[in-house]
């Protein structure tokens, strides 16, 4: 069949570049999907994004659909007929309703029974009249953190549509997208190209587009600003931070990126490069360029432009830079009058939640709860440190730079912490006790910022889960997902084996007692479902599949990096061993003795011959286990259990579990029982999906 | 050299010339152009509105004792209001800034993500700030709700801050140095008040007064409100919303009497909006043409 390829630009006012990426590849998604359903499957998908279109190339997308075979179903069979097989009245209303004759039905076996029915060839419809239906709904089931409205105010979307192309092959797919009538041109840049660009055929697009200075490739985009950007920066002896993050956020705020470099007073190089670099990247969105001894006094600034003809761009750019850091500058001179410990009056005025009282009362809290995570982690001889950084680690709160710069939190407080002479642990402490920001993000340094930021993450997570103030959905504002993760990325990270339930109970107790909501007991359980679901995310993350992971935190999740170990273990292990009858052989005991806590089995109950071979080297597994499980050797400890699978084989081919002798039945049981309670200490291998 | 009033001149006559009726500020004191009865009031019901002018807007906490090169106890807008918002608003904004000399090619000229929201007017609105060479210079914001009322059509609206503006168009270091004229510089005319209003705001103004006028008019706004008066009603509500500001800059708002007080102001303010939207009741307003009467 003849195909052609199928091309669809949404054109818009400017989409917010955080909400880009997900509808680029939403929207490509939903047409390809869209069509695969309608038998109009294309070879590949691909698409694209700016700020201000939303591209989907379908290749070769077939001509039509096939036609098909369709049923239309009429009275039941015994109604049609009579039991001389003579068509009643039914059948010849029905036939006269489908315009064909009696003769043409036939009789199918349908949900009620045999029936009357019409077949009928229906024909495949063009491919456009496919797309004019596809491409509303595609449109229609994006989402979007915020929509709006516009104009007449009729239609919602991320931001006001102000043009559509879809063209399948050279003919105009008669669409209308959002109020507005698909045609056959597009526009170029905003500023840098003019008037209307007609297209003819998909093809054209483009190097019509690219002609027109737009780079409709994101992808494109961000490697020509780190290209540029490397090229720029050596220029002056230097190079930009690999901050792909920035570039990504940068190319999707422009449709041709072009690449600037500006200067700007190195007087301001006496600042903490924390600051400048924060005024820069943060608050100006350009690139800091380093140099081999630090910061150099120039930025990159990424334009909408081909080039910053008078110089305009790079002039702007360095007067606000330049206004920006004196600002800074004035900022820190001001706080830098007073120190940390001055400042803790005033978090008495500054509310954590308005429930949960001041930042003062907090950090109290931090400093029990820290000392507390010192201990639990075997660094008692970091308490008296973590204390003062506890007492400390809000202040800078209160100071102008982190109420001008808020991304600097922490970070103002452990350099002022460092400029007032704290010793080193306490003030990375204070530095780095929001980390890690999100996913990917580095954790804390050392030791006693780990746990100056578990601290912080289960004394918020305590309180805000007292007063059930829990995330539904995508809304979570005190941030209490990201709170979790980070706690359980810090444990892993730093491979402490902690059982955490006992720090939540502490972080509970560390509340007044009458706050409304949840009551502490049912807040620990509430805790045990969230901090799971975050740990089984980041054992996700690490390779190992969903069933592995309810295999492992089914024995226990409290102790994260324990849990973690535990997984990354089996998942090797599975690559290696053949737990499929293992697997298999403790979901049928699982079956058998569901419940029950046995006895340990005698011996001098074993009558066959497989029971007494099981027992024996279940016997010899035992004692090695608790070894290995106990020096966490769980790579060895696996392959232990994995050997005693043959035997289970054996004994469920040569034994009958449930024998008519009660004694050697309970018997029996007992033994299954106990290799389940011991052999499950790593895993519950009856969580594993394996083909039966 | 752009000397602060001919910018002001300069983009009045521009929109004049896309439709725009030029309005005056209003004669009380408001944080923002978007409290003018002439956004605030003429952004809700159907009738197509155009219209311009500059807001002197008050913002008692942000005073600096004219020392701060960026930041004022007042501050000039020019607010700009369309409904509905038209299709090719968006150039319009930049042929605005052409009338200035701005040369968009020459320029990098962004709109970027930033969201508007006033609890205590109960409006919200999304948009962008306009970004030009990384100075953001104009805030335009499609209007969603006002007083808590569901608004259709929309409204573009399009906040030019003006000494922003001609501090970088001058390229001088504070605003104090904007050109006002040829010859006389801001601060000549205005650096005395910003020094008398900032030590005024944060150390002299009478706390009880300004609590007492804040209940007062609250008080005024209802009965105002039940004698069916809805621009006295909405008066006094702006009075409520400056006496908070007053209150704010002493710091005698605790965090917790804020949601309180910021509620009162919303409901009063919401209470006008239904209030306006009724005695409206069919009676046509006037009405600016929705297109320019001529062709520019």
């Amino acid at each position: 069949m003849k195909r052609e390829d199928f091309l669809l630009e949404i054109r818009t006012e400017e989409i917010p570049a955080p909400a880009l990426p997900a509808a680029r590849e939403d929207l490509g998604r939903g047409i390809g999907e869209a069509l695969s359903d309608e038998g109009l499957a294309a070879e590949s998908i691909l698409s694209y994004a700016t700020p201000r279109r939303l591209v989907v190339w379908a290749r070769n997308v077939p001509e039509r659909q096939a036609d098909r075979e369709a049923e239309v179903l009429g009275p039941p069979a015994s109604a049609a007929f009579d039991p001389s097989g003579k068509p009643t009245r039914a059948a010849e209303g029905f036939a006269r309703a489908q315009k064909v004759e009696v003769s043409d039905l036939v009789v199918v076996e349908s949900a009620r029974g045999k029936t009357v029915a019409v077949r009928r060839m229906v024909p495949g419809r063009p491919a456009p009249d496919v797309l004019a239906e596809i491409v509303p709904r595609a449109v229609g089931a994006l989402s979007f953190p915020k929509t709006m409205r516009w104009g007449e105010g009729e239609r919602s979307f991320v931001r006001p549509v102000r043009g559509v192309l879809a063209l399948y092959g050279k003919s105009v797919v008669p669409v209308e997208v959002m109020g507005m009538r698909a045609g056959n041109s597009t526009v170029g840049h905003r500023v840098l190209a003019e008037g209307e660009i007609p297209v003819l055929a998909p093809t054209e697009y483009f190097p019509k587009l690219r002609g027109a200075y737009v780079e409709p490739d994101g992808a494109a985009r961000r490697a020509a600003i780190l290209e540029s950007a490397r090229r720029l920066a050596s220029q002056v002896g230097g190079r930009v931070d690999a901050d792909s993050d920035l570039a990504a956020a940068l190319a999707d705020l422009v449709e041709w990126p072009g690449l600037v470099r500006g200067s700007f007073d190195p007087e301001f190089l006496e600042l903490p490069e924390e600051i400048t670099t924060t005024a820069m990247r943060v608050h100006q969105k350009v690139l800091p360029v380093r140099g081999p001894d630090g910061l150099l006094p120039y930025f990159i600034a990424v334009m909408d432009n081909a080039a910053d003809r008078r110089g305009f761009i790079a002039k702007g750019n360095e007067w606000v830079l330049n206004a920006r850091l004196a600002d800074a500058r004035f900022f820190f001179r001001e706080d830098s009058r007073e120190t940390l410990e001055s400042r803790l009056p005033e978090l008495e005025r500054l509310n954590f939640q308005d429930r949960l009282g001041s930042y003062a009362a907090k950090t109290a809290r931090l400093e029990e709860l820290a000392a507390a995570i010192a201990e639990a982690v075997g660094r008692r001889d970091l308490v008296g440190d973590v204390r003062v950084a506890a007492k400390l680690s809000k202040a800078d709160l209160t100071s102008r730079m982190v109420r001008e710069f808020t991304d600097l939190q922490g970070v103002m407080g452990g350099i002022y912490a460092r400029a007032e002479g704290q010793p080193e642990s306490v003030w990375k402490a204070v530095y780095d006790h929001y980390r890690p920001h999100g996913q990917g993000d580095d954790p804390p340094r050392d030791d006693a910022g780990a746990v100056l930021s578990l601290a912080d993450r289960f004394d918020t997570l305590a309180g805000l889960f007292r007063l059930e103030m829990l995330p539904t959905g995508s809304r979570d504002p005190y941030g209490l997902r990201r709170a979790a993760a980070g706690a359980v990325a810090i444990a892993v990270a730093r491979r402490w084996r902690v059982d955490w339930s006992a720090i939540v109970k502490k972080a509970l107790s560390l509340y007044p007692a009458d706050l409304p909501g949840m009551q502490p007991e049912r807040a620990v359980d509430a805790l045990q479902e969230f901090f799971g679901e975050r740990l089984r995310n980041a054992i996700e993350r690490a390779g190992s599949s969903y069933d592995e992971a309810s295999a492992v935190l089914a024995v226990g999740r409290w102790d994260f990096a324990d849990a973690a170990e535990r997984a990354a273990a089996l998942t090797e292990a599975r690559r290696r061993l053949d737990f499929r009858s293992l697997v298999l052989a403790f979901k049928r005991i699982r079956n058998i003795v569901e419940g029950e806590t046995g006895a340990d089995p005698s011996p001098g109950l074993y009558r066959e011959e497989a029971e007494r071979a099981l027992a024996a080297d279940f016997l010899q597994a035992r004692a090695l286990l608790d070894e290995l499980v106990k020096g966490r050797r769980y790579a060895e400890a696996l392959e232990t259990i994995a050997s005693i699978a043959p035997s289970l084989d054996r004994f469920f081919v040569e034994v009958l579990v449930n024998a008519p002798e009660e004694d050697l039945r309970r018997n029996r049981h007992a033994l299954l029982a106990a290799i389940r309670r011991e052999f499950t200490k790593i895993a519950d291998f009856s969580e594993i999906v394996v083909e039966k | 050299m752009l000397t602060l009033q001919r910018l002001i001149a300069d983009l009045s006559a521009f929109w004049e010339s896309e439709g725009c009726l030029i309005e005056q500020p209003y004669d009380l004191p408001v944080g923002a152009g978007t409290m003018h009865p002439a956004t605030f009031l003429r952004v809700l019901g159907p009738e197509p509105w155009r219209c311009a002018y500059v807001q002197p807007s008050r913002r008692p906490a942000d005073g600096r004792y004219g020392q701060n090169p960026f930041r004022l106890a007042k501050h000039l807008q020019l607010q700009v209001v369309l409904k509905p918002s038209p299709e090719n608003v968006q150039q319009m904004y930049l042929a605005s800034l052409e009338r200035l000399g701005i040369v968009a090619a020459e320029h990098d000229i962004r709109f970027e993500e930033d969201n508007w929201e006033s609890p205590t007017l109960g409006a919200w609105g999304v948009g962008w700030q306009v970004v030009m060479d990384g100075m953001e210079i104009t805030q335009f914001t499609y209007f969603q709700q006002a007083g808590g009322v569901d608004l259709a059509p929309i409204s573009a609206e399009i906040t030019y801050g003006l000494e922003r503006i001609a501090m970088f168009l001058n390229k001088v270091d504070s605003i104090y140095d904007v050109p006002w004229t040829e010859t006389i510089a801001y601060g000549a005319v205005r650096r005395l008040e910003e020094e008398e209003l900032s030590k005024y705001y944060f150390e002299v103004a009478d706390v009880e007064l300004a609590a007492l006028l804040l209940d007062r008019s609250e008080a005024e706004a209802k009965r105002a409100l039940a004698a069916g008066l809805v621009i006295p009603a909405y008066e006094a509500t702006l009075t409520c919303s400056h006496q908070f500001n007053v209150l704010d800059a002493r710091g005698a708002v605790s965090a917790t009497e804020r949601v309180g007080l910021i509620r009162r102001v919303r409901d009063l303010a919401c209470a006008c909006a239904r209030a306006y939207l009724a005695s409206r009741g069919g009676e046509p307003s006037p009405v600016t043409e929705p297109e320019p009467a001529a062709a520019v």
